[in-house]
């Protein structure tokens, strides 16, 4: 076995790589205990020391200049910022479940990170985009989409009436936040004024049971093909702000300040505590979460659901064919998206 | 095993085009433990024994009371040798080399200095000549020496001093105090600083011993007898720049040693529990908005290991709210550094009788001052010129001003505050 990301030799059952820490395609998620239970604490830091700590293995050379990469993550020559192994990363664990992310055209390193599981009967999607303006911020997104999806994954599906697994799908969507929010602080060096920081959306289909829950700017959408779109989060950003205090939304998104985020996760977030949604699937259709990088393309969820479906009809295909054509628009932004195939292709 | 963390300081954000990058990086040790715990200690007392010492009276008792209190803070096991500084050096205690400290020799030397009489000139090279000798005979690497003078380099050329330091610099530090007020501070500041070491000005005799004491006790609470500033900078980067600015500017850039054709290294001598801020900058060729680059790695160095390291880097940025910030910590030492050249090219101005220079300077300096908070700074100035308005810097000379206010202003123009909290 090989990693997907950087090419090294991966053992059958790591979930991440040891050299590149990519998070490995995950064949054993459905029906295997090869996904941790919930992690506590130490058990999500030692997650994130995974890719964190120094490699006994040779690091792979500066991309820029060839030269040694140190252990503080630098080229020593260039002082280039060693490639984080997720320029591109995909991922397929199921026919029906696929993710892709993409550093897009413009940004050094890609800083979004996602963690989808796919289990008997249900799904769940993660993606974290890491806050450019802060340090590290691509290992807090990647520490805290794989806390979330750890916590999703070991999560009991739940029996009952539609209401009552509606409201266990929200309760675990907050706890999976508040893991996430916590993996993410676990990234942040003692004294660092500029913690790492990254934004939060996951999404759950249980049968025709949807659930979403988001902390900052990505989203999740319900892309049905019959009947209306959702956008099932709501931007915690400067512009929804002041949408909601009476702006026009044109003024508001037009706004420089539009795209301040408001609440995130990390060591100096104000509140974690994820505002949840939930809907009914009535026919077959497309789950999506997605990090900014595509929906600042497309936002109206109408438009998005055209646009996803003049892709691919194949998840895989689909997702990547989303990512090349937010790169089209000018790829101004890490691009992350997971979809699941909700119900009959 | 000593603790040292480095905590870096700057705004990382530059504006298209921009290529210097200016950083604080503030290290700081801890439970560093006692003087010569690795390698033993040794610690030389030279003091000046030159006819002036005499005149008045008072400054060879002083002198031979600050010899014994500073031999009292010697700790057992620790070498050492008291030298008097005549026109050649002698050795006081021991008769030659070093001894051992215990409660006979501190006894012994303290007896020996109550004997030190005037006599002679002051040859300063000389001095440190007959100390490095000593240290050469006692089994220690981590060396210090305390030196006291009252007067000029005198007795011998200004090359002979200068080539007495070169040889001493690296092989032991120094802190050089002066007494009274016909010493050179210039003079005397080169040689403290070559060695490491700090320079002050004792105004009155009395206050010697004290002073003394506090130095010895210092010495002996550096445990780390040896540390190395290293600087990595990338391939294509120019280093403009390594300075410490607290507790005292000094500037390192032209001590470096070049290590490899990225790395240099600064010498910065044994340390205690103590913070030590240094100002780096780095030019380096500037790139895409967007781009990032790490501009230098700051690191400590003891014993051929890396014990601590800051991370200085640059991402240009089109974000004028990001890029136009100052990092206060920057701005301060700026001043700062520009405080201590102020006043000492103001002093020297005015010893040259450039009045128009020594006022605009030293205005400067009461405006930096004030700006950076250095109240010190501020009521030393105050005894060498009437501060008119500090916010524009006028300022007049005084017309007496005592010669000694005017040396302690420029002695302590190196000594810095720190950041204010905002």
């Amino acid at each position: 076995m090989t990693c997907p990301s950087c090419g090294e030799p991966v053992g059958v059952d790591f979930a991440f790589c040891e050299n590149c820490g990519a998070s490995l395609p995950d064949r054993a998620t459905s029906g295997s205990p090869a996904v941790p239970e919930v992690a506590r604490s130490g058990e999500q830091r030692s997650l994130v020391n995974v890719r964190t700590e120094p490699q006994k293995a040779p690091r792979p050379p500066c991309k820029t200049c060839g030269g040694l990469i140190g252990d503080d993550g630098w080229c020593t020559v260039c002082g280039a910022r060693a490639s984080n192994g997720r320029e591109h990363v995909a991922e397929q664990p199921t026919p029906t479940v696929a993710a892709v992310s993409d550093r897009g055209l413009v940004h050094v390193r890609n800083e979004d990170a996602f963690a989808v599981a796919a289990r008997d009967g249900w799904t769940a999607l993660v993606v974290c985009d890491g806050v450019t303006t802060a340090t590290d911020s691509d290992a807090a997104a990647y520490a805290a989409a794989q806390a979330a999806r750890n916590v999703l994954a070991a999560a009991e599906r739940p029996t009952g009436s539609p209401d009552d697994r509606q409201r266990h799908w929200c309760l675990q969507l907050k706890a999976a936040a508040l893991a996430a929010d916590e993996a993410a602080e676990g990234t942040a060096d003692a004294g660092d004024g500029n913690p790492p920081a990254c934004t939060f959306v996951a999404a759950v289909a249980d049968g025709d049971l949807i659930a979403a829950a988001a902390v900052g700017d990505s989203r999740a959408y319900w892309l049905p093909d019959d009947g209306p779109a959702e956008q099932l989060t709501v931007d915690d950003s400067w512009a929804t702000e002041q949408v909601r205090a009476g702006v026009p939304r044109d003024e508001a998104e037009a706004d420089a300040k539009a795209h301040a985020i408001t609440r995130w996760l990390g060591i100096d977030s104000p509140s974690v505590d994820a505002a949840t949604s939930t809907t009914t699937a009535t026919g077959p259709g497309w789950l999506l979460a997605c990090s900014d990088g595509l929906w600042n393309y497309c936002s109206d969820a109408s438009a998005l659901r055209d646009l996803v479906n003049e892709q691919p009809l194949e998840p895989l295909a689909r997702a990547e064919a989303l990512v090349e054509w937010a790169n089209q628009q000018g790829g101004h932004d890490n691009i992350t998206v997971t979809l699941a195939r909700i119900g009959a292709v | 095993m000593a603790d040292w963390t480095a905590q870096v300081f700057q705004n990382e954000y530059l504006p298209d085009g921009a290529t210097d990058i200016h950083a604080i990086v503030t290290v700081t040790s801890q439970d560093t433990g006692q003087a010569g715990e690795s390698g033993g200690a040794a610690e030389a007392v030279i003091i000046d024994c030159s006819g002036s010492m005499g005149a008045p009276r008072s400054k060879i008792v002083a002198a031979r009371q600050a010899a014994a209190a500073a031999v009292d803070e010697i700790a057992d096991g620790t070498w050492f040798a008291v030298i008097a500084g005549v026109g050649l050096a002698q050795p006081v205690y021991p008769p030659s080399g070093m001894a051992q400290a215990d409660a006979r020799t501190r006894a012994a030397a303290s007896a020996a200095v109550a004997q030190l009489t005037p006599q002679g000139g002051t040859a300063i090279g000389q001095w440190l000549l007959t100390a490095y000798e000593a240290f050469r005979a006692a089994p220690a690497t981590q060396r210090h020496a305390i030196l006291l003078t009252d007067g000029k380099n005198e007795g011998e050329t200004a090359e002979q001093l200068r080539s007495a330091v070169e040889t001493v610099t690296g092989e032991f530090q120094c802190d050089c105090r002066g007494v009274g007020a016909d010493w050179d501070v210039a003079e005397l500041r080169g040689i403290a600083t070559a060695l490491l070491g700090s320079v002050d000005l004792i105004a009155d005799p009395a206050d010697m011993a004290a002073d003394f004491q506090a130095m010895m006790q210092a010495a002996m609470g550096r445990g780390v007898a040896d540390a190395k500033l290293k600087v990595w900078a990338p391939q294509g980067a120019q280093l403009l720049f390594v300075r410490q600015v607290a507790p005292t500017i000094d500037d390192l850039t032209d001590r470096r040693v070049n290590v490899t054709p990225l790395i240099t290294e600064y010498p910065t001598g044994a340390w205690g529990d103590e913070s030590r801020d240094y100002h780096v900058a780095v030019r380096v060729p500037a790139k895409a908005v967007g781009a990032e680059q790490l501009v230098a790695r700051v690191q400590v160095e003891v014993g051929g290991q890396v014990v601590t390291q800051g991370l200085v880097k640059a991402l240009w940025s089109d974000q004028s709210d990001l890029t136009t910030r100052i990092n206060p910590a920057v701005a301060h030492y700026t001043g700062q550094a520009e405080l201590a050249q102020a006043i000492q090219e103001g002093l020297a101005a005015k010893a040259e009788g450039d009045k128009d220079t020594a006022t605009f300077k030293l205005g400067r300096a009461a405006q930096l001052a004030a700006e950076t908070g250095n109240e010190e700074a501020t009521q030393r100035l105050r005894k060498v010129v009437d501060i008119e308005d500090a916010d524009t810097g006028t300022v007049r000379l005084k017309r007496d001003v005592s010669k000694l206010d005017e040396m302690a202003l420029d002695t302590s123009s190196t000594k810095t505050t720190r950041v204010r909290p905002s």
